[in-house]
């Protein structure tokens, strides 16, 4: 490994314990400074807009739409990956080859799209009563 | 013996661009702070703070003060581990993209070659604390706010990255410098201005700022994800907001407004024009705050897959077409 690079690392690796540490200071002076507090039994009650809280929030369903759209989203974000490097070395491939490959791509890519338009993920149905 | 000089060096501008980029990012929450409600309240013409200070320009400090004294609740049900990590996991992501920010031709914390992929990849990690925050509180809001930021954030993902890539065609390269050095002329938003439009609607939802702020959506979700957070465990979440909307905007600079590009720039005044930028699309976004209602979620949801994606790759098409026309 390269001395830039190592040094790159060690910036990186720098910056995201040093913002750790950071974002948990806060938390220590306040554990310092803190006027004494009165806990109540309903302290530590789950927030319900001022009602008793009623069952657990994994009694609740929301809608199937959420997941196809994280399905449409992996299948077609992880081929976008692919055209990072593209972009870099486009200038050194020929005119012809490297638009008509490119085109080819996202030709094969905008199917994920429009597949999924076709089968109806992107129309929300009204709930039925 | 070279090497180990070269370190000793490194370390000391290392931990002093990390206190600057701290303070960067703890002032810009106070200013930003600090303008949001001045400015939302010229719009609905209140006056907003006016008590501590002139024009109540103290208030923000005030109430950090106040926030860190107050009670640190940890919801009875919660998942206690998951539920104190969320705020940390937050905030130490918002740090990681100005190491590479160029505030200026010779003011930038580390040009990495990559500087763009790194700052797309380390902002994603923002949605994970939001679902983490969201499914350890075990309050319905909060689930309900982490499900919507989620599958709104990975949505417009999609159109960032095929903006930028529009961009990076052009320039060839990830480095953030090299971007703004090749803007010496002419502004990307003049060459781009589709790829501008794009990242700038999509740069809003990304941030969950109103019109696309569902994940919070007050009146019907109380606060969202973190409803069930109090003193600076929520104080965490708001830096990392502004902090955010710092980010994007400063990418913004960058790749469509020339960076830190502008007369007189030379080797360090050109901070004065970067943050000018910056906070100019800022307040554009505070603007829009005020503006714009709310949407409603499967239309936020379909701009992006019926709009914002198709039209980015059909300008990413012409954009490599006309790049080998020329």
């Amino acid at each position: 490994m390269s001395s830039v690079l190592a040094i790159d690392y060690m910036y990186v690796m720098f910056f995201i314990f040093g913002g750790l540490l950071t974002a948990f200071l806060p938390f220590v002076i306040a554990w310092l400074i803190r006027p004494k507090t009165v806990v109540t039994n309903r302290s530590h009650q789950t927030y319900e807009c001022g009602i008793e809280p009623f069952n657990q929030m994994w009694d609740y369903r929301f809608g199937i739409s959420y997941y196809l759209y994280a399905l449409i989203f992996l299948a077609f974000d992880v081929d976008v990956l692919y055209l990072f490097p593209v972009v870099t070395v486009f200038d050194r491939v020929s005119a012809v080859r490297g638009v008509s490959e490119f085109f080819i791509f996202i030709g094969i890519l905008s199917l994920a799209v429009i597949y999924a338009w076709t089968k109806g993920v992107f129309t929300w149905e009204k709930k039925k009563a | 013996m070279d090497t180990m000089q070269m370190t000793l060096y490194d370390v000391l501008r290392m931990v002093i661009a990390f206190l600057l980029v701290i303070t960067i990012v703890f002032i810009n929450a106070l200013v930003m702070g600090y303008l949001e409600r001045k400015v939302a309240a010229k719009i609905q013409r209140r006056w907003g703070p006016m008590e501590v200070g002139l024009q109540g320009w103290l208030q923000m400090v005030l109430d950090g003060v106040k926030i860190i004294a107050k009670q640190l609740i940890v919801p009875r049900d919660a998942d206690r581990v998951v539920f104190r990590v969320a705020p940390l996991l937050s905030f130490t992501p918002v740090v990681l993209p100005f190491l590479v920010l160029p505030f200026a031709k010779n003011l930038v914390g580390r040009d990495i070659n990559l500087g763009l992929i790194f700052i797309i990849a380390v902002s994603s990690i923002n949605v994970l604390s939001i679902f983490v925050a969201g499914w350890a509180s075990n309050n319905k809001y909060s689930l309900f706010g982490a499900v919507r930021s989620v599958s709104q954030n990975i949505a417009y993902e999609i159109p960032i990255l095929l903006s930028l890539l529009s961009v990076v065609l052009i320039t060839h390269t990830y480095s953030m410098q090299g971007i703004v050095a090749a803007q010496g002329t002419v502004w990307f938003c003049l060459v781009q201005p589709v790829a501008c439009l794009i990242y700038l609607v999509s740069a809003t939802a990304e941030t969950n700022r109103a019109p696309f702020d569902l994940p919070e959506a007050e009146s019907e979700l109380t606060a969202g994800y973190h409803t069930e957070y109090s003193g600076f465990g929520f104080s965490l979440f708001m830096i990392a907001e502004y902090a955010n909307m710092f980010i994007v905007c400063a990418v913004a600079t960058v790749l469509f407004f020339g960076g830190w590009h502008g007369p007189f720039s030379g080797e360090y005044l050109g901070v004065l024009w970067f943050l000018l930028k910056v906070f100019l699309l800022m307040l554009t976004m505070i603007w829009v705050r005020w503006t714009y209602p709310r949407v409603r979620f499967d239309q936020l949801m379909n701009l992006a897959w019926k709009y914002l994606i198709p039209f980015s790759l059909v300008n990413l098409l012409l954009t490599a077409l006309i790049v080998k026309c020329i």
